[in-house]
């Protein structure tokens, strides 16, 4: 199933490996160069920014080739015979993926991506207009008209399996979201059936770790990461119907009451177990992503509770949180650092690796200057228009007036 | 093969020691299990979350508060923030140096924050600057700019950078309202002055690793100033000159750096800046769209050409 050879990604693994370990001084250069050479293979691959421009132009190019081509032979409308072109062209970008893959043996290197990314799209959109055209496209009841959805999630589970790129397995996820849509009006039972996706999900992939090599691990670790976060929102109703729907149109707008009370105080005991559940299968497997979406979700939950319970938010909200997440880190901290040699469990506050302080740095400047922005008033060019904060955010928070 | 039959091979092989055998092979164990980014971006989100609920409430609650009592807070907090930071005196380096407790770089962050706000609380109720910000901002700039330098901080070194934007005049969130040629006026002011000062100080030797930050601050703006000038109906002409030599500039820089981002923001803003001039005042919907095929093509010709000696075999 899988386009590369278990060794050469393997290979891949551990030249990632040794490229780290050299940094961290825990190999010397020349033993990094030496061992370098046991573990060739004939994969190509570049550097992230490469990586993202390569893409970039490739969806560029791939766009404007199909544009041209529905210009050019002036295939616009019907809309049956612009689909079937479409779906000629998903064919035409995924086999082109396929033999950049086995003729250049590219990995993640930015074109094939794209190249997989504009077969799913093109397949998604080419279906649509062969089967639905002149429909409207809002989602309604009409299991017929999900096959558009489970087409798209069905493809790029296939893609996430074929070329392993993290980012395809949400994708297949988001499908998945739509499709109850199509297949019944109560939002409850929405709600139960993208929970039921999202955990068979769960325990197909518990059955992939428990199978699998060493460095499959990593895939199947996002992949685990993202189902967890999926559910959890899934089961949020507070984030799932009012916030989320809101920002993104409002056209399907549900109000939390709708639910059945049951089913309203079910998700509120689940989104409290969930966190702590998440947590402690992340500490335990010492998976870092899953540790993350168990922190995140934990975090949320506060947030939603208020809202869950009725009860109204205060400004002080966030100073409370702030202190919770600070104290959280800081006893943590403390109790790891008492610990024999530092360690308690397996786990260490301490710095192993050069690669965290490189993500904290980044990380600083990045959000540094978002941060900033809440704090900087506007343009010294027109100083009567000057209004101070507005930030509703980080930085100095004054957001409005005092 | 597995990652750890293979160390143990290169141990049998003689090419690691023992030691080191052990060493590698419990990180890839991740024997102990390292903590440091997951307890660092908890306490950032706590400094966040702090900060803004601060603001918040300040702002809702200011007149049932009363003046004295907000200001009493504020006040404390920033002395507290500000003690915990300078009854630590780590010796100042020019080089990097690690901060002397784990909270310390937060404890300062959080202060620095707690400094706005407690000074638009002042202007904003007192107005005891009477609307002269470019004070505030400056003299806010100078004092993170210190706080940076003195305590090896790249968040203040952010918001020093930021505040001096702001100075000039220059926001991120509120550039796309104010795009006129005063305004990319002092956006160059304000690169060149950063980047020569950057350079100056890498060439003093003084906390060389902030380097990148300027740079990569610096070549951001200077490249949405000269594109915002390539947009312009008129007078464009030299603004596309800029944008041509700030992208050469950037990519020689990342080339020979092996700074790949630089390489990412040339070719990006340079395709965007030159497709919006060529394509210009062109209604033919074939002719546009050949232009993206021809160039896209061009343009990942080129890519290749570039990446094939920074890229990696596996």
């Amino acid at each position: 199933m899988r386009i590369y050879s278990a060794s050469s990604e393997e290979a891949f693994r551990t030249r990632e490996l040794l490229a780290e370990w050299a940094g961290d001084g825990l190999l010397s250069e020349t033993q990094h160069q030496q061992l370098e050479k046991h573990v060739a293979s004939e994969l190509h691959t570049t550097n992230i920014f490469l990586r993202l421009i390569l893409f970039f132009f490739t969806l560029v190019g791939v766009g404007a080739t199909v544009a041209l081509f529905f210009a050019v032979f002036r295939l616009w409308s019907p809309e049956k015979t612009s689909g079937f072109f479409l779906l000629i062209f998903a064919g035409l970008c995924y086999f082109s993926a396929e033999w950049a893959v086995s003729r250049f043996h590219l990995y993640r290197y930015g074109i094939e991506e794209a190249l997989a990314t504009c077969s799913c799209g093109f397949l998604c959109a080419g279906m649509w207009s062969v089967l639905f055209s002149g429909r409207p496209y809002f989602p309604q009841p009409d299991a017929f008209q999900s096959l558009v959805p489970a087409s798209g999630a069905v493809f790029s589970l296939w893609l996430w399996r074929r070329f392993g790129f993290c980012y395809a397995f949400p994708a297949a996820m988001i499908f998945a979201l739509f499709l109850p849509d199509y297949w019944t009006s109560s939002h409850s039972a929405q709600h139960v059936v993208v929970v039921l996706f999202y955990g068979t999900g769960l325990i197909c992939i518990a059955l992939l770790r428990a199978r699998h090599s060493d460095f499959a691990q990593e895939d199947l670790s996002i992949a685990e990461a993202f189902l967890w976060l999926g559910t959890y929102l899934a089961l949020n109703l507070q984030l799932s119907t009012l916030s989320l729907r809101a920002q993104w149109g409002g056209s399907n707008l549900r109000n939390a009451s709708e639910f059945s009370p049951p089913f309203y105080w079910m998700t509120w005991v689940v989104i409290w177990l969930l966190p702590a559940f998440v947590l402690v299968r992340g500490i335990r497997k010492k998976d870092r992503l899953v540790m993350a979406v168990g922190a995140i979700t934990a975090v949320l939950t506060f947030i939603s509770n208020k809202p869950y319970l009725g009860w109204p938010r205060h400004t002080w909200d966030p100073m409370l949180q702030g202190i919770l997440l600070a104290g959280v880190a800081l006893f943590i901290r403390r109790w790891l650092e008492a610990g024999p040699g530092g360690i308690r469990g397996g786990f260490t506050a301490a710095r192993l690796s050069a690669r965290d302080k490189q993500w904290i740095d980044a990380g600083s400047v990045v959000v540094g200057i978002a941060t900033a922005q809440s704090v900087t008033p506007a343009a010294q060019t027109r100083p009567t228009d000057f209004h101070f904060g507005g930030g509703s955010t980080g930085g100095g928070g004054a957001g409005g007036d005092f | 093969m597995t990652i750890l039959s293979r160390l143990e091979r290169w141990r049998e092989q003689g090419a690691i020691t023992a030691g080191q055998y052990a060493q590698l092979s419990s990180r890839y164990r991740r024997e102990p299990f390292s903590l440091f980014l997951e307890l660092n971006v908890l306490l950032y989100a706590g400094v966040l979350a702090f900060v803004t609920g601060l603001g918040w409430t300040v702002t809702t609650w200011s007149k049932q508060l009363g003046d004295l009592l907000v200001l009493a807070v504020l006040t404390a907090m920033l002395a507290g923030c500000f003690w915990y930071v300078f009854s630590r005196p780590a010796a100042w380096s020019p080089t990097e140096a690690p901060a002397p407790s784990p909270i310390f770089d937060y404890a300062l962050y959080l202060g620095s924050l707690v400094w706005c706000v407690e000074l638009a609380y002042l202007e904003n109720r007192f107005h005891v600057l009477s609307g002269q910000w470019d004070f505030y901002l400056l003299a806010t700039a100078a004092l993170f700019f210190f706080l940076a330098y003195r305590f090896d901080n790249r968040f203040v070194l952010t918001l020093a950078l930021s505040s001096l934007g702001g100075w000039f005049g220059l926001t991120i969130s509120r550039w796309p309202s104010y795009q006129n040629s005063t305004y990319r006026q002092l956006a160059l002011v304000y690169s060149l002055l950063v980047g020569v000062g950057a350079a100056v100080l890498q060439q003093l030797g003084l906390k060389t690793h902030f380097f990148n930050t300027y740079l990569n601050i610096v070549a951001n703006i200077l490249f949405w100033a000269t594109l915002s000038g390539v947009f312009e109906r008129q007078g464009y002409g030299v603004w596309v000159l800029g944008l041509l030599l700030t992208s050469a500039a950037s990519l020689a820089w990342g080339l020979t750096r092996g700074q790949f981002a630089f390489v990412a923001y040339a070719m990006v803003y340079a395709y965007v800046g030159v497709s919006s001039v060529l394509i210009r005042g062109i209604n033919d919907d074939k002719s546009i769209f050949a232009y993206f095929v021809i160039t896209a093509l061009a343009m990942l010709a080129a890519l290749i050409h570039i990446a094939r000696p920074f890229g990696r075999s596996a």
